[in-house]
């Protein structure tokens, strides 16, 4: 077998100018819809950024004009973009260190030999495909003020010393019962693919640690993590741009309020272009996001590359 | 014996813990899906309803059936989406796997860093774009703009699924005389099958989810999707009826659940493949 295939490989030079055809013909679709529908639109953006342009200049259709960084500097001197970009870092922080936390524990309990676990890990994907609108609504009635399940807890565990216990209405932890939220959605995903990571890590690595006689804690720090290093770092950054990205779930549950306490960037981005017509300003936000997204990704992949854990 | 039992005692109130935030929520809106306005209203919480009744469910079916429209415009879109994408990423999935070009390198780059950009940048300018070619307010629009969302995760996904397929087959094809398309068509694409129910399915599974896209390129009732049509129809500023609210997110909810459970050896397969070497 191997050495027919060698023999055949030869006359691939020949078709070379056929399979170059080939190959440019069938990726061309996907990249003509990607280049149109996405690289087109973010360059455009941040063009628009720059521009004073509104959704006048779109129904009159006329371009936009330059306005001397406007967008820019009005964002930055009403004080909106830097609440919007802390309340973006708190949530994405909150979020995806209790992801990755809640996640691995569950992956580990999931990996011990525990009984039904096959059946476990398909029922706990369920919040996972509930779509995130739905999952809003669903934490909105459990929060919810007056009849909320939460409210009635907060009220039992307190022994009823905090009677009105309303999450979302409150500036203060409004952001935090949109992390819960966002929680329970997220859990899973993560779940699966560190679950898929600890399956990887070779049998005979951790018996032979247990063998020398590393405790439980030391095979996991030092044999497991290392292992599974590829795949926490995978679904982190997935973590990390998608709770960056998370709009649907905030506009749903507080619209950025209340007293913008859970304005994130996404949110500002959106209530400026389609809220207050302003695409322009819109646009500088988006500008001014996918900058700190690009640093954010770029500094975490460069702090795991670093910290071998071996 | 003792640190043993205290393990396991830790293990399972973890496991109970975690699985009771996970879950509980799922049978709280079912639960609530099945009691009337008065009982949902109730404070304390009834944990199993006293008067089950199903008149939310009937209320949806016969008054409120706005929401089946969303409902069909959903799977038409969806479905749609979930049809092209595939077939969009299995043909450049497979060029990227088996044809080594130098423009292979770039083009991987620019979709995997074309997925980390904020979607609500795209659509400021697409809504301005799509206006221009007479797509704002129609489906094929929206699809355009979910298909360019989908492809990245899609072509990578697919790519990684054909390049566990071996090469010999192909060659043998070759030789035989058979056509490049005709490879592809009749002897590759039957092998990466569970790929192709993958992608089908995450596609499915994200469009269903969409609400950035069609908020902006939709504003006509009529082709309104789920998640916008139920956030702009039923939640109110004041009045929210939440038995009704709590029917629509299991209604909403249950062909997810359905397609998800069905498929989900395929599913758990493409999503680990994604990511493990993606």
């Amino acid at each position: 077998m191997v050495s027919t295939a060698r023999k055949i490989k030869k006359p691939l030079l020949k078709r070379s100018t056929g399979d170059k055809l080939f190959s440019g013909i069938l990726v061309l679709p996907a990249v003509v819809i990607t280049f149109i529908f996405i690289i087109v639109p973010i360059i455009d953006s941040v063009i628009k950024s720059f521009l004073d342009f509104r959704v006048k200049n779109i129904i009159s259709n006329q371009p936009g004009t330059w306005n001397n960084f406007e967008n820019y500097i009005k964002l930055f001197q009403n004080q909106k973009l830097t609440g919007a970009v802390i309340n973006t870092f708190s949530f994405v922080i909150f979020v995806v260190a209790l992801q990755f936390i809640f996640g691995m524990i569950l992956a580990l309990i999931l990996n011990s030999n525990i009984k039904g676990a096959r059946f476990l890990r398909s029922i706990m994907m369920t919040p996972w495909v509930v779509p995130t609108i739905i999952s809003a609504l669903i934490w909105m009635w459990i929060f919810q003020p007056q009849y909320g399940l939460m409210k009635y807890l907060v009220q039992v565990f307190t022994g009823g010393t905090v009677a009105d216990f309303a999450i979302l209405n409150n500036p203060s932890t409004a952001l935090l019962g949109i992390g819960i939220a966002a929680l329970w959605k997220q859990v899973p995903l993560t779940t699966l693919l560190l679950l898929a990571g600890l399956q990887n890590v070779p049998d005979d690595m951790l018996e032979a640690a247990r063998i020398d006689g590393a405790g439980k804690v030391r095979t996991f720090f030092s044999i497991v993590l290392p292992y599974m290093k590829s795949v926490i770092n995978v679904s982190m950054t997935m973590a990390i741009i998608s709770n960056f990205k998370q709009f649907p779930l905030i506009w749903t549950m507080t619209g950025g309020g209340p007293d913008n306490s859970t304005t994130t960037l996404a949110i500002l981005s959106y209530r400026e272009a389609f809220v207050s017509n302003n695409m322009g300003s819109g646009a500088a936000v988006t500008t001014v996001w996918m900058l700190l997204m690009l640093v954010v990704v770029f500094v975490y992949n460069k702090l795991m590359g670093e910290t071998e854990v071996d | 014996m003792k640190k043993n039992f205290l393990g396991s005692l830790l293990k399972y109130s973890m496991l109970v813990i975690i699985l009771l935030f996970l879950l509980f929520p799922i049978y709280w809106v079912l639960l609530t899906s099945f009691k009337s306005n008065m009982e949902a209203y109730k404070f304390p919480p009834t944990f199993i309803p006293e008067s089950p009744t199903i008149s939310s469910y009937i209320n949806l079916f016969t008054k409120n059936n706005a929401f089946f429209v969303y409902y069909k415009n959903n799977f038409i879109v969806s479905g749609f989406t979930s049809f092209f994408t595939t077939i969009l990423a299995i043909l450049a999935g497979y060029a990227l796997s088996r044809f080594k070009f130098r423009w292979n390198a770039w083009i991987l780059a620019v979709l995997l860093t074309s997925q980390m950009f904020p979607v609500v940048s795209r659509m400021i300018s697409l809504y301005d774009l799509m206006g221009d070619m007479g797509l704002i307010n129609t489906m094929p629009g929206l699809i355009l703009a979910l298909i360019a969302d989908m492809l990245p995760f899609a072509v990578m996904l697919m790519t990684s699924f054909f390049q566990s397929i071996p090469r010999a087959v192909e060659e043998a094809a070759y030789i035989d005389g058979a056509s490049r398309m005709g490879i592809l068509y009749r002897i590759v694409t039957p092998l990466v099958k569970p790929g192709m129910v993958a992608v089908v399915l995450y596609a499915f599974l994200m469009t269903w989810d969409d609400y950035l896209h069609a908020a902006t390129l939709i504003q006509n009732d009529a082709l309104r999707t789920l998640s916008v049509g139920v956030a702009l129809r039923y939640l109110g500023e004041l009045s929210y009826d939440w038995s009704l609210i709590n029917t629509i997110s299991i209604i909403g909810t249950i062909p997810m659940v359905l397609l998800f459970f069905s498929f989900q050896k395929y599913m758990i397969k493409g999503l680990v493949a994604g990511a493990v070497k993606g």
